[in-house]
């Protein structure tokens, strides 16, 4: 369970430009259940999941994983953490130009320093989860968008985690390609992982997969 | 194999990748960084062994010259000052010589001329001064004792010259041909060519001509009592100084020059060649370092997201600033390594044709000769501490920079 108590996101501080993102936020999120941040633009949904995908550290407040206070941790353990408990799916599909698809696939994985033989079954075996397998020694630059999207699902679950985050991740696909997606969520949650999407997509926010919806607005949850 | 070495394959595998991936640019910064050290491992290499070989060549030259001056200008020399010189306690020998440089207008060079010692007929062997006999079996002593030039057997008499290298090849003549000078009294005088000098001394005979001792009088309107200079062999080396200062005292007018002296004009003449090159060619390094600093140290656009990505899907600071490394080192290290042994190719068979006309001979004469390869492991050091060194940090510190940003940075991605 992912835990955040009162906490503030303030960018820019001390500076005229400062800007509060997140405003005294307490929320719980549960384990093995999909859940929503959702709100307009600038309601602070991404600088939120970037703070529970230890991405970032808030200005003020607490976020406990698992029980486990983890705001005051050294870079170092949080990127482990973030390594081994997080999958991200970007808005964009984030893949790194000029490299295979298989290759991108792999890049998560590169610091752990896992066997190449194993590591390479697991990435195939990823890709042809989702119908990629021809793709594996493709350059990411020729492939479709929505191909590309479920390239970086299969990134986001090289290292098998137990919480998987996506930022917006129906804003640039078509509606097909959004039930896909969706269809996909529903096969992590059946996995029992946890999913945490933002989306102001009703598409998402309305499937009826999704177990809790947080409506976010100018940095703080509304009212349900 | 550890996860660790595992790691650091994947890495370095990246690293590669990520090379590749910017081939246009990495392949002119290589270029570039080759050239770089290629022309300042060609000038160390060039400089270092031309005053080794020098050095070398120079170990069987005089170890005192004497001189007279006159005001400060050197002046030709009495013949009654060899017996004062004589009876300086320590002296093994003294021998005069003649020599002086003459213009040829025709190809616009000046040629050292030179008559042989045996051909001055001045030396007389007195009681006291009694010729040192060389051991042997004692290498450094021989080559000590041998001559500066070797003239191959070819035999000096009057009308006749014995030419050096460059001077055959500036005149395209040799053997058997005839060269004209124009004396002292205005007369013209026709000498024929009766040998040249051995190849292997041409660094230091490239210009020289040898002539008799009646010829060169006649040339430079020289009386018999008079020589250019007089040469002194000393019993004990480690008197050389000591005999020099003698001469000094007893001599006020004379110029005692010992042979370490000779040496360090040398050296301080190819120093200040291989200097000016360095000097020429700093601007280049300048602008090098310019277009190296702007490319290591300003990480592109492309890069940053690529780093953002990489710490977003669980890349460690460290990792990032080791992929940025290797990158680093292996563009300085290639480039160092191709730079050093082209600039050996380039120095040692090929002749150093960029370079020659700048660091070596004199005048329009130049010496051609290969030099024996000698490398100073200080210079090398030093090049690769002032060329890989600070390119691979220059690499790190932005990197290091770029990757403390916080990963997020990656998901607020809005476009390529």
């Amino acid at each position: 369970m992912i835990e955040l108590v009162n906490v503030k996101k303030v960018f820019n501080a001390g500076n005229p430009s400062e800007f509060s993102a997140l405003n005294s936020v307490n929320l719980e999120i549960a384990q093995n259940k999909v859940t929503v941040l959702k709100g307009p633009s600038g309601s602070g949904k991404t600088t939120l999941l970037s703070i529970v995908g230890c991405m970032s550290r808030p200005s003020a407040g607490r976020v406990k994983l698992n029980g486990r206070e983890i705001t005051s941790l050294p870079e170092r353990f949080l990127t482990d953490i973030r390594r081994t408990t997080f999958g991200f799916i970007f808005q964009q599909p984030n893949l790194i130009k000029g490299i295979s698809v298989l290759e991108n696939v792999m890049l998560p994985a590169y610091p752990l320093g896992e066997k190449r033989a194993h590591l390479k079954m697991k990435a195939l075996n990823g890709l042809a989860g989702l119908n990629l397998s021809s793709k594996a020694s493709s350059q990411v630059e020729w492939l479709s968008g929505g191909e590309a999207q479920r390239v970086s699902i299969v990134r986001a679950l090289i290292n098998d985690p137990s919480i998987i985050i996506a930022d917006e991740p129906t804003a640039h696909l078509d509606t097909k390609l959004s039930y896909r997606f969706m269809e996909i969520v529903e096969k992590f949650k059946a996995e029992g992982k946890t999913v945490i999407i933002t989306s102001h997509d009703p598409l998402v926010y309305d499937s009826a997969m999704v177990d809790h919806v947080v409506n976010l607005r100018d940095g703080k949850i509304e009212d349900e | 194999m550890t996860p660790w070495i595992e790691k650091q394959r994947y890495i370095i595998d990246f690293t590669i990748s990520s090379l590749l991936r910017r081939k246009v640019k990495n392949i002119g910064l290589l270029t570039l960084y080759t050239l770089i050290v290629f022309i300042l491992a060609s000038t160390m290499f060039f400089t270092h062994s031309i005053k080794k070989e020098a050095a070398i060549i120079l170990q069987g030259s005089p170890e005192i010259v004497v001189q007279k001056i006159i005001a400060g200008r050197h002046d030709l020399f009495p013949i009654s000052y060899i017996d004062s010189i004589k009876s300086i306690r320590g002296i093994a020998n003294v021998e005069t010589r003649l020599w002086g440089y003459y213009y040829d207008s025709l190809v616009g060079a000046n040629y050292t001329l030179l008559s042989p010692p045996d051909n001055s007929g001045t030396t007389q062997l007195s009681g006291k001064t009694t010729a040192v006999e060389t051991d042997p079996d004692d290498a450094e002593a021989l080559a000590a004792t041998k001559p500066l030039f070797e003239y191959n057997g070819a035999l000096l008499e009057p009308g006749t010259l014995i030419i050096g290298n460059g001077v055959s090849r500036m005149r395209n003549i040799s053997k058997g041909d005839y060269m004209p000078f124009m004396a002292a009294d205005g007369q013209i005088m026709n000498l024929k060519v009766s040998g040249t000098l051995s190849s292997s001394s041409e660094l230091v005979s490239s210009d020289l001509i040898l002539i008799t001792d009646e010829d060169f009088r006649k040339l430079f309107g020289i009386a018999p009592q008079f020589v250019t200079d007089a040469i002194v062999t000393v019993k004990n080396p480690n008197e050389v100084s000591m005999v020099a200062g003698k001469i000094k005292k007893r001599l006020l007018d004379s110029r005692p020059i010992i042979r370490d002296e000779i040496l360090r004009t040398y050296d301080s003449i190819f120093n200040w060649r291989g200097g000016m090159m360095i000097v020429i060619f700093s601007a280049a390094v300048l602008a090098f370092v310019i277009f190296a600093w702007d490319k290591a140290s300003g990480l592109s656009a492309g890069e940053r997201r690529e780093i953002g990505i990489l710490k977003a899907v669980g890349w460690e600071t460290s990792d990032v600033i080791q992929m940025k490394f290797w990158e680093g080192a292996m563009i300085s290290l290639t480039a160092f390594f191709t730079g050093v042994i082209l600039a050996y190719i380039h120095v040692f068979f090929a002749g150093s044709p960029v370079f020659e006309p700048a660091l070596k001979g004199w005048s329009s004469l130049y010496p051609n000769f290969a030099l024996t390869p000698f490398i100073n492991a200080e210079q090398i050091t030093t090049l690769f501490f002032l060329t890989v060194v600070p390119y691979t940090v220059a690499t790190i510190v932005p990197t290091w920079r770029a990757a403390t940003i916080d990963p997020d940075s990656a998901m607020r991605q809005t476009g390529e």
